[in-house]
């Protein structure tokens, strides 16, 4: 187990390597000159040499390439991230600002992607091609197809229509106030808990369909086990596996849906932040972000296979 | 269809072509009857494809025309979706907003799959230290979030129509890479290959002959079911205000546009959403019947462990 898992940290330490390194790539080299891209092709072309050089040297773009990269890798180490091209305030106060209420929304559609989904899954299995699954996998279908910020400007509308009401736009810690600050972050959390509780009942639906046909629980039924007995504890343990392994996948989905979706609801999270840098051309905020999603992408998903190593010892000493 | 191929093969060109067409039009109905939501998924899409296509024949008014006199009206007989905060008719926009989704859509899905699937053959083919670098790197395109990969990459490269259609095509390159790698991983133990190479013949020649006619099927049902996800990723854009610039219709944008208006007007916010909504449906659906069909290993299940479940 330690083995796997020191190659799996090692593994994931090197992607991460790999992805800031295809962010710089991506941010500073891909554009040519970095004015350009903060400043757009016209803003740039009305610039006289000198105040190229000047903003240049002031933003510390003036250094070779490599050296502003291992600069960056330093700033990351150093936990400061650098500064803000329009801003005084590091990188670092923007995420600690604006990244908890971002987390929140993230961890709440979590789990109610799993009280919704995993129980429509169960049932559905039970009764397949009955009315009540018809029922559910329309609607996953459904929520499946239906993009979250577009359900979210929805619900927004509605509240505003038909009752007045308006979340509170600014930032509400949950240690300030709980009830503001839930006000804030159950809508998105519920828009985005809603798509992949539909993911997840699909799953665990055809999942457990799978298992239930095997032979290990046909000698459980033919024990004389109730029917609800044989399903909850021989077949979905049994079927877990990949559900846990699609909600890993899932939180891709939610980091970047929620990009979207907190724009929708108004929210002031990381994903506005991130939308403002990229609108303003803020490069080190956009390359900081950017390398601060991916690295919790990679983060969840070596969690996940780790769980997955955990409850299955077929992986553990494979 | 191989019996018809053969009964006909002294015809003439045209009653064998009316043969295959009878034939192709018997494997349709008995595809629909199968899996009648997907027929329904594939009838929806081609009657959206029609409306993108013939968009300046179906537009009531011109898309662009902004109509002072008639600002933020709600739905009537005049303009039947209602009208813009610069008077812009609703439903023609709609109707133009198709042409710019699907366009983006279909490129990019095209162009992503192609150049991933492309890949995928050769790293599956010819394993070795080509095979390890390039799963590495599409690793590290797939420790992005979709969207905001896109994102970084059109600002990069500007936000253009371009732009976004190749932003939205590198995010579906790995998907192609992992699928396509693993058919030719598997193809590639196959006897029939390897009495290619026994006789001589080149890794190109067998990946173009031989590898490359076994991955068609699953390059189709990846096309499909990716295609769902480049609308949704080229609306988010649009919405976001990083995607096709205004003031070319899309339906992310007309969104955004909804939003920044002080009292957001129902019509605007509903029905560009409505569009995506029934689309991706679609699209989704038909993606779903196509894979059933042609590859049942490509379940939602497979596609996703391939997909990034199984990292490292």
């Amino acid at each position: 187990m330690r083995k796997y898992l020191t190659r799996r940290a090692v593994y994931a330490a090197v992607t991460l390597l790999g992805v800031s390194l295809s962010i710089f790539v991506i941010l500073r080299v891909l554009p040519g000159d970095p004015l350009v891209a903060i400043l757009g092709v016209e803003g740039h072309a009305q610039m006289t040499p000198a105040d190229r050089e000047r903003i240049m040297a002031d933003l510390g773009l003036s250094d070779p390439l490599p050296v502003q990269y291992v600069r960056w890798l330093g700033d990351i180490a150093s936990g400061q991230l650098g500064k803000s091209f329009f801003r005084g305030d590091t990188v670092a106060e923007l995420i600690l600002h604006r990244g908890p209420i971002s987390a929140e929304i993230g961890v709440l559609s979590v789990i109610i992607s799993w009280l919704v989904g995993l129980p429509v899954g169960i049932l559905s299995a039970f009764k397949p091609n009955s009315v009540p699954d018809g029922i559910a996998r329309t609607l996953s279908v459904l929520f499946i197809a239906i993009p979250g910020f577009w359900l979210g400007m929805l619900i927004v509308l509605a509240l505003l229509f038909w009752f007045g009401y308006k979340a509170p736009i600014i930032i509400v810690h949950v240690w300030q106030d709980p009830w503001q600050n839930l006000q804030i972050v159950i809508g998105p959390a519920i828009v985005l808990g809603l798509a992949q509780g539909a993911y997840i009942a699909r799953m665990s639906r055809s999942c457990l369909l799978e298992v239930i046909s095997e032979d290990f629980v046909r000698t459980a039924r033919a024990k004389g086990l109730r029917e609800g007995f044989v399903v909850m504890r021989h077949a979905l343990p049994n079927a877990l596996l990949p559900v846990i392994t699609i909600s890993g996948v899932l939180l891709g989905f939610v980091l970047g849906g929620s990009v979207a979706v907190e724009q929708a609801f108004g929210v002031p999270g990381l994903g506005r932040a991130l939308v403002a840098a990229v609108i303003e051309r803020d490069i080190i905020v956009v390359q900081n972000l950017v390398l601060l999603y991916a690295v919790i992408f990679v983060a969840v998903n070596v969690l996940v296979d780790l769980s997955y190593a955990w409850l299955d010892p077929r992986i553990r000493y494979g | 269809m191989a019996m018809e191929a053969l009964g006909t093969a002294g015809a003439s060109p045209a009653i064998r072509g009316l043969s295959t067409m009878r034939a192709l039009f018997r494997e349709l109905v008995r595809f629909s009857r199968r899996n009648t939501l997907a027929a329904i998924g594939g009838l929806v899409g081609l009657f959206i494809i029609f409306v993108a296509l013939a968009a300046p024949l179906l537009a009531p008014r011109d898309p662009l025309k902004a109509d002072f006199r008639r600002m933020n009206k709600p739905p009537d007989a005049q303009s039947l979706l209602g009208t813009d905060q610069v008077g812009r008719d609703t439903l023609s926009r709609v109707i133009y907003g198709a042409r710019t989704s699907l366009f983006v859509a279909f490129s990019a899905v095209i162009l992503g799959t192609t150049v991933g699937s492309l890949w995928g053959v050769a790293c599956g083919y010819l394993r070795g230290r080509f095979d390890l670098y390039s799963q590495r790197i599409m690793e590290i395109l797939q420790s992005f979030p979709d969207l905001i990969l896109a994102m970084a990459i059109s600002m990069a490269i500007g936000t253009g129509l371009q732009a976004v259609i190749f932003a939205i095509a590198i995010t579906r390159i790995p998907f192609g890479g992992r699928v396509i790698r693993s058919v030719a991983l598997s193809v590639r133990e196959m006897p029939y290959v390897e009495a290619g190479r026994a006789s001589g013949a080149s890794a190109m020649r067998i990946m173009a002959l031989h590898v490359l006619p076994q991955c068609i099927a699953p390059y189709l049902v990846l096309a499909t079911t990716h295609l769902g996800v480049a609308i949704v990723i080229e609306a988010a854009l649009g919405f976001l205000g990083v995607g096709v610039p205004p003031p070319t219709p899309t339906w992310g944008n007309m969104l955004a546009d909804s939003i920044t208006a002080l009292v957001p007007p129902w019509w605007l916010a509903f029905f560009p959403g409505l569009a995506i909504t029934v689309t991706v449906l679609a699209f989704n659906l038909l993606g779903d019947g196509i894979r059933d069909t042609l590859d049942p290993r490509l379940s939602p299940a497979f596609l996703r462990m391939m997909a990034g479940g199984r990292r490292g």
